[in-house]
């Protein structure tokens, strides 16, 4: 058992026909150590790494021992299946011994004949992680990507694992080998032209109202919206998580005058990828950009309708707020905005300037367009005058 | 490989009174012909029943029995003869003092010859468990089920050519087995044994008949050895076909029963204030006859479930679980961890607040609430599954929604859809809660 130094996992049969009921637990360890046939590693549960393998065994006529053992691999015992697979109604599996501290077990195999049966054995192993990882390269006008889908295993089970054919629920299996302590990474789609909307959004809550009054130019966070649809090329599966890196474009200086210039790639930044079911968005937060500007104020905010208790406090009225807010673009070029309004509790919208979606009973949003160099006297004005009712002073903002 | 025996059977004649001080302890020390093992699972107790046969003098015998290094209950030892039951007498049971874990029987015969004993006792340290494999179909509306028994012998003691009874049911028990076993002989709390009449647990004679079909092994190269089940009031009997040596510190697995053809609901289930934000998968069947199972409750134990994902069978592991005890005509959920291929994202999208009433002091003492919710619900799976959304409401609520739904209880109603592979629904449904003097109940 010790002699074999590079495989961790162990097969043995033993030729141990049951003569006398005694040696039915002494373990014979007369080997002929099967080679794997073929090694399976299924990455579909996110939770849990399976691995299957196949070895050919050679049973003989009777009860046989087909010995399992292994050292310094982080196999889930519990979780150890076997099934034959050329012989399933003729060949056996009798039983199976787990002896008291190691981490083997024997299989009692009855065969009708002597052959050879190809044997599939499942555990789950922990160790081997797999991450998911994006790359993608934007076009200078930031119109489309090309992405690029990394499947990342890094394998500290112990264990050597040859030809494995590595499936991760969609498209087809990889087939690789991969070392104990090696890292591996895997291209797993590769997509050309995948259509982007490219979004700064002004959210009420976290960003300052007043620029003026910032030390710092205000950062507007800047969102790269890949669509998992037909349309954008995508949409065979669910986008698993991972970090996407996002690079754009650039032309490079010739080296001599006259030299058509070279391409480039520039990093633009980084974002965590959320899970993202078909027809569904994926929203990346890679940045921000300073040539937008957002002022926000409330040019009216006036109780009414109050009422009070014979205390002469007041318990319930309404108020009447109105929001203006000023967008400027510095920029030479077109850029869409979102406006994230948050209006607790009950209310209604009395007048606005732009449409408005609601996203939920507390929250609404305005996309707007901006038109290139629409700063000073062209600036983008929204304003909205709302009605909260029924106010007690213990509104709900959230659900 | 094969540990001594520890339980050791010693047998002294005795020829006068006078000499009953001195033990002479070596006389004949006869073999296990037969070993029984009716193990518990749901304490830690297994009754041991071995036969032997001994040859009693006429007169007055005296019969010691050790057990060093076992977990045997010295308040449960018992011995009765199988022949010339009504020649042979036991008189009393001693345990010697200075002497741990052993006794002595005085036992009054009036035949001189063979005769076949039976000795029971109570041992702590054997366990068994029932585990269980689903493998589902691709589509995941029929699975196979395999059930397996586990047994362990941590007892101390090798049990040879055993034969294995596994009871499933929950049992009384006011004192530990290992506590009694570790008291070396009876303590204070316990009734000594010989107060125990030899009948005082109903010999199972069926069993015992049982013992007389050997060959476990000649059985065992055709067939998994079978496990037959029976009903004895509130408990199962599980009876595992022929003999088998499970030494101390070893585990041994037995196939107990395999059902294709299963028919399975692949059933989601969400409900924001059990899980949060995740949807749980279940597997549902029923444990009956008309769904191919019902022939036996299904024990307590671990399940590992697997769905196929390739026409050669190659596995996606789909979670495991624990399942609880399964009586025949059960329907059964297992769950199987949280499913990201199910999505369900309930939405708040509009909250009003009316009907305000005050008190003769002017302060708010009644309103209503209006809330209208909406439900995205996406199945990204390429199966067919069934899911079901559960909400929660408190006090003096009225729900209107063009959506079908279920009360469930005075406070929760559920939402149960079919869904296709990659189907999207929307329910929309609106809250009515009155408060404060508001609420009629």
């Amino acid at each position: 058992m010790k002699k074999n130094a590079v495989k961790n996992v162990l097969w043995m049969t033993a030729a141990a026909l049951l003569v006398a009921s005694n040696a039915a637990l002494a373990r014979v360890k007369l080997v002929a150590l099967p080679e794997r046939a073929r090694v399976v590693v299924s990455l579909n549960n996110p939770d849990a790494t399976l691995v299957e393998e196949e070895r050919l065994i050679t049973l003989q006529k009777g009860v046989n021992k087909v010995d399992f053992s292994w050292r310094g691999v982080n196999i889930d015992g519990t979780s150890i299946q076997v099934r034959c697979l050329t012989s399933p109604d003729k060949v056996k599996i009798l039983n199976t011994s787990y002896p008291p501290n190691e981490n083997a077990l024997i299989w009692e195999v009855f065969s009708p004949a002597a052959q050879e049966e190809r044997m599939r054995i499942s555990y789950l192993i922990s160790g081997l992680n797999r991450e998911v990882v994006y790359r993608a390269v934007a076009e200078p006008d930031e119109k489309a990507l090309n992405l690029r889908n990394y499947l990342r295993l890094r394998n500290n089970s112990g264990e050597d694992l040859t030809d494995a054919e590595i499936g991760i629920g969609y498209g087809a299996n990889f087939k690789k080998t991969i070392a104990h302590e090696e890292v591996l990474e895997m291209q797993s789609e590769r997509l050309d032209a995948v259509p982007i909307k490219k979004i700064l959004t002004w959210d009420a809550a976290n960003l300052p109202w007043d620029p003026e009054y910032e030390k710092k130019t205000v950062g507007i966070p800047l969102s790269y919206v890949i669509m998992n649809d037909k349309a954008s090329k995508l949409g065979a599966h669910t986008l698993q998580p991972g970090k996407v890196r996002i690079f754009i474009k650039t032309k490079e200086q010739p080296e001599k005058e006259g030299e058509k210039p070279g391409e480039g790639v520039a990093f633009t930044g980084e974002d965590w990828a959320q899970l993202t079911p078909v027809d569904r968005e994926m929203k990346l937060y890679i940045g921000q950009s300073r040539d937008v500007k957002v002022t926000q104020r409330r040019t009216k905010n006036d109780r009414y309708e109050i009422r009070r208790n014979n205390s002469n406090n007041d318990v319930v009225w309404n108020v009447d707020e109105v929001y203006k807010i000023e967008i400027e673009n510095f920029k030479k070029q077109a850029v869409d905005l979102v406006i994230v309004e948050h209006i607790p509790g009950y209310w209604k919208m009395e007048e606005t300037s732009h449409p408005f979606e609601k996203k939920d009973a507390f929250t609404i949003e305005y996309k707007l367009s901006l038109a290139p160099e629409t700063s000073a006297a062209k600036k983008t004005t929204v304003t909205f005058n709302v009605k909260r009712l029924n106010v007690q002073g213990n509104e709900p903002s959230r659900y | 490989m094969k540990c001594l025996p520890k339980l050791l059977l010693a047998m002294t004649t005795i020829c006068a009174a006078t000499a009953l001080q001195a033990r002479i302890n070596v006389v004949t020390l006869p073999d296990r012909d037969k070993v029984q093992l009716t193990i518990y699972n749901s304490v830690d107790l297994t009754l041991v029943k071995e036969t032997r046969a001994l040859t009693f003098r006429k007169g007055l015998n005296r019969l010691e029995f050790s057990w060093a290094n076992t977990l045997i209950d010295p308040t449960s030892v018992e011995f009765r003869a199988l022949t010339q039951a009504d020649k042979v007498d036991v008189l009393d049971v001693s345990f010697p003092p200075r002497v741990a874990n052993t006794l002595e029987w005085r036992i009054q015969s009036d035949v001189a010859g063979e005769v076949q004993v039976e000795i029971r006792y109570f041992t702590s340290g054997l366990s068994w468990t029932a585990d269980y494999v689903a493998e589902a179909n691709q589509n995941e509306k029929a699975m196979q089920l395999a059930g397996a028994v586990r047994i362990t012998n941590n007892s101390g003691e090798d049990y040879e050519n055993a034969q294995v009874r596994l009871v499933v049911g929950v049992i009384r028990l006011v004192e530990e087995i290992v506590t009694l076993a570790r008291q070396n002989m009876p303590q204070a709390s316990a009734p000594p044994p010989s107060a125990m009449p030899a009948t005082a647990l109903p010999a199972r004679d069926r069993a015992a008949a049982g013992l007389a079909f050997g060959g476990g092994v000649a059985l065992a190269e055709a067939k998994p050895k079978e496990v037959v089940k029976e009903g004895m009031s509130e408990y199962f009997l599980y009876t595992v076909e022929g003999r088998d040596t499970i030494p101390n510190g070893w585990a041994k697995r037995l196939p107990s029963f395999q059902t294709p053809d299963v028919p399975l609901t692949s059933y989601y289930k969400f409900e924001k204030e059990r899980w949060g934000d995740r949807v749980l998968r279940f597997y549902k069947f029923k444990n009956d006859k008309e769904n191919k199972l019902g022939n036996e409750p299904l024990p307590d134990g671990a399940v590992k479930a697997f769905r196929f994902i390739s026409p050669d069978k190659l596995y996606a592991f789909v979670g495991r679980t624990a399942v609880k005890y399964i009586p025949i005509g059960e329907e059964v959920e297992m769950e199987l961890g949280n499913d990201l291929e199910v999505l369900v994202k309930p939405k708040l999208m509009n909250w009003e607040k009316s009907d305000l009433r005050f008190d003769a002091n002017g302060n708010v003492k009644g309103w209503t609430i209006k809330e209208t919710w909406e439900i995205e619900i996406q199945n990204s799976k390429e199966i067919d599954i069934t899911l079901d959304i559960r909400r929660n409401f408190a006090g003096d609520w009225t729900l209107e929604t063009a959506a079908k739904y279920e009360k469930v209880d005075a406070n929760k109603v559920k939402f149960v859809l079919p869904l296709k592979p990659g189907e999207k629904q929307k329910i929309t449904y609106d809250l009515t809660t009155r408060q404060g003097i508001n609420a009629q109940r």
